[in-house]
């Protein structure tokens, strides 16, 4: 068990700049999540402290010593890929075995330890197997076994659950999670999933462009994005996002948009008269009321997605989208004029030029 | 319906027919002769049932030929193989993307080049005298070395020039099929504490174990057709030291006596013997 520190590490294919300037503490028996969408450099990231990928700038340390130049095998490192990664001639058993083999560990120990992490891992009854007669989920399994089994400092995941499918991918976040606390062995875990990111980390590390955009706790990152490029990631249905020309009100600022003018009193924000903004509301801050008052966002109903016990109701607003998730008993039909109201503390405003965030 | 039936038969029919026509017809008529006593300076012959293939087996020169045959299989299946693996792996692992495919290119050259010229160049770089390969033994000891010449070195110098053939064309070939083996157990190898040789050794061959067989089938057949390059390099000399059974077999039928059914009756056994031999092998590799 260790931390992992990354100071000003770069990456570059050719002139071509993937990662740029990355710092990061991470501490022991923290589970990190690198999320982001395809091609942000979370992977290429993850490779680098695997070893698999050069660093071209910075460094790398694991337990406070450097790695950038240690082959990875001398690490301490262990990775679960995305495509699971066996060696598909060998038995569940010979993969699972392979590194201790290399390592030079006794037979008998070997033996042991297999017993263990299969017993852990329900492996039991598929040691003689070979790694394709074994379901996708069960595969993923076996390559966790041979990640745990060296008892490493650190464990790699790239987007393990990605291949399978909805149910076993749940099951599998599950029993990840339900390692972690077992074995409280640091971890960075890399997703493109926001729902594994939130589910799974302790800390997220938001990327984009190869980049941190955001570091924080699941509940931080949902509560207080930092930028428009986060609030707009995070969170299922998606924030609505509308635009807005912020002005003097008579007690308290005005948020102008097409049609409307939301009056906010603007404790907190930071408003200056005339400034582009972006007026973010989550779906489920966005309650029904009956009265027609200040405040309201209306419009018809055209499309309803049933949830399950909720509802989201589309409909449009000043040019725009808006989804709004209701309780799928006091749910209006198509069609229905709907008014919804929201509490102006829940409110997320951004600059609509520099997408940072206008929370103080 | 009935139409996508007859229409793939219609086109396969005269194909088929010529094919059957070429290769049974030499065939069946090789297996006639061989129950004969043909030979070349009469006309006429008599059936003499299994008299060819009894005297066969008492024949001297021909269980030498066996021999020969067996040792240049062996000799050039494996060298072929251990060549082709080795470099392929050098090449996947020590170039650059433009240096492998110029060298890809470069190795191709030796297989495309006809049998018999091979030979000949290579013959004359074996030469005791003004050969290129010969020439810094001359020079450091003052004696001539006549590889080709010596029944100890003949067969094995003749199967260096097949290796240099078919071992540098299959060395591309292994290194296209780990170019196109998934990366992610090599990387999960490497995680793995395995060393680089161990990575080929444990995952990178196993991995590609079916081709590696088929392309040691292909070599074995191959081997079987060596004819040309012995002839034009020793002609199955020093004596009969490179006397390969197909070389045997031409000079009882064509250069010594004449006694074409006793060479069929030698190419008979062949065919059969490799049938059996390469069913039983394909059969026990493919498990």
């Amino acid at each position: 068990m260790s931390n992992i520190v990354c100071s000003s590490v770069d990456k570059n294919y050719g002139a071509i700049n993937v990662i740029k300037d990355f710092n990061l503490d991470v501490a022991d028996r923290e589970f990190i999540v690198f999320l982001g969408p395809s091609g942000c450099g979370k992977s290429t990231l993850l490779r680098m402290i695997a070893g698999l990928e050069e660093i071209s700038g910075g460094t790398v340390s694991i337990d406070g010593m450097a790695v950038n130049e240690l082959e990875p095998r001398d690490r301490g490192v262990a990775m679960v890929f995305q495509n699971y990664a066996l060696y598909p001639h060998m038995s569940i058993y010979d993969n699972i075995a392979f590194g201790l083999k290399r390592m030079k560990v006794p037979k008998a120990e070997i033996e042991n330890r297999i017993n263990a992490v299969s017993a852990t891992l329900g492996l039991g009854p598929y040691l003689s197997r070979k790694p394709a007669e074994l379901s996708g989920g069960q595969q993923q399994r076996v390559a966790i076994a041979r990640a745990m089994i060296k008892t490493p400092k650190v464990f790699l995941f790239d987007e393990p659950l990605s291949n399978l499918d909805a149910k076993l991918r749940h099951h599998m976040r599950v029993e990840i999670a339900r390692l972690h606390q077992k074995l409280q062995t640091t971890t960075i875990y890399v997703t493109h999933d926001q729902l594994e990111a939130m589910t799974l980390a302790d800390r997220i590390v938001l990327m984009k462009g190869g980049a941190i955009e955001q570091v924080g706790s699941p509940a931080e990152i949902y509560e207080k994005p930092r930028t428009l490029f986060v609030a707009g990631f995070i969170g299922t249905p998606n924030m609505n996002l509308i635009d807005v020309t912020v002005a003097r009100g008579e007690s308290g600022w005005l948020l102008r948009t097409e049609g409307t003018d939301i009056h906010i009193n603007g404790d907190g924000l930071d408003l200056k008269a005339g400034q582009e903004a972006v007026l973010g509301i989550r779906p489920p801050d966005l309650v029904q009321t009956a009265s027609a008052g200040e405040n309201v966002l209306t419009g018809v109903a055209d499309l309803i997605e049933f949830h399950g016990n909720d509802a989201l109701v589309t409909f449009k607003f000043a040019g725009k989208e808006i989804g709004a998730l209701v309780k799928a008993s006091s749910c209006p039909k198509t069609g229905e004029r709907v008014t919804l109201s929201f509490d102006e503390a829940r409110i997320h405003l951004f600059d609509k030029t520099t997408g940072l965030t206008m929370r103080r | 319906m009935k139409t996508k039936h007859i229409l793939p038969a219609v086109f396969l029919t005269p194909a088929m027919v010529i094919l059957a026509v070429l290769a049974l017809v030499p065939t069946v008529y090789a297996v006639v002769i061989s129950f004969q006593d043909r030979e070349l300076s009469r006309p006429d012959g008599q059936f003499v049932g299994l008299a060819n293939y009894l005297s066969l087996f008492s024949d001297r020169r021909f269980i030498n030929a066996i021999q020969v045959s067996l040792s240049w299989e062996v000799l050039t299946v494996v060298l072929t193989l251990v060549m082709a693996i080795g470099l392929g792996i050098l090449l996947f692992e020590c170039t650059t993307p433009k240096v492998r495919n110029l060298l890809s290119l470069l190795f191709l050259v030796p297989v495309i080049l006809p049998r018999v010229s091979a030979a000949f160049v290579w013959k004359f770089a074996f030469h005791p005298l003004y050969g290129i390969i010969t020439y810094p033994y001359k020079a450091l000891t003052g004696q001539p070395l006549d590889l080709l010449s010596n029944p100890l070195t003949a067969l094995g110098t003749v199967a260096l020039v097949d290796v240099w053939q078919w071992g540098l064309f299959f060395s591309v070939i292994v290194l296209k099929l780990l170019e196109t083996l998934p990366p992610q157990p090599f990387e999960a190898a490497r995680l793995d504490h395995a060393k680089t040789w161990e990575i080929y050794a444990y995952v990178a061959i196993p991995m590609l174990k079916a081709p590696l067989i088929s392309l040691a089938f292909v070599k074995m057949i191959e081997s079987l057709r060596a004819f040309d390059l012995i002839y034009v390099m020793t002609r199955g000399g020093p004596g009969i030291s490179t006397e390969t059974l197909d070389m045997y077999a031409f000079s009882q039928g064509f250069i010594e006596s004449g006694r074409i059914s006793y060479a069929s009756s030698m190419a008979v056994l062949m065919m059969v013997a490799t049938s059996i031999a390469f069913t039983f092998i394909w059969k026990r590799a493919r498990i």
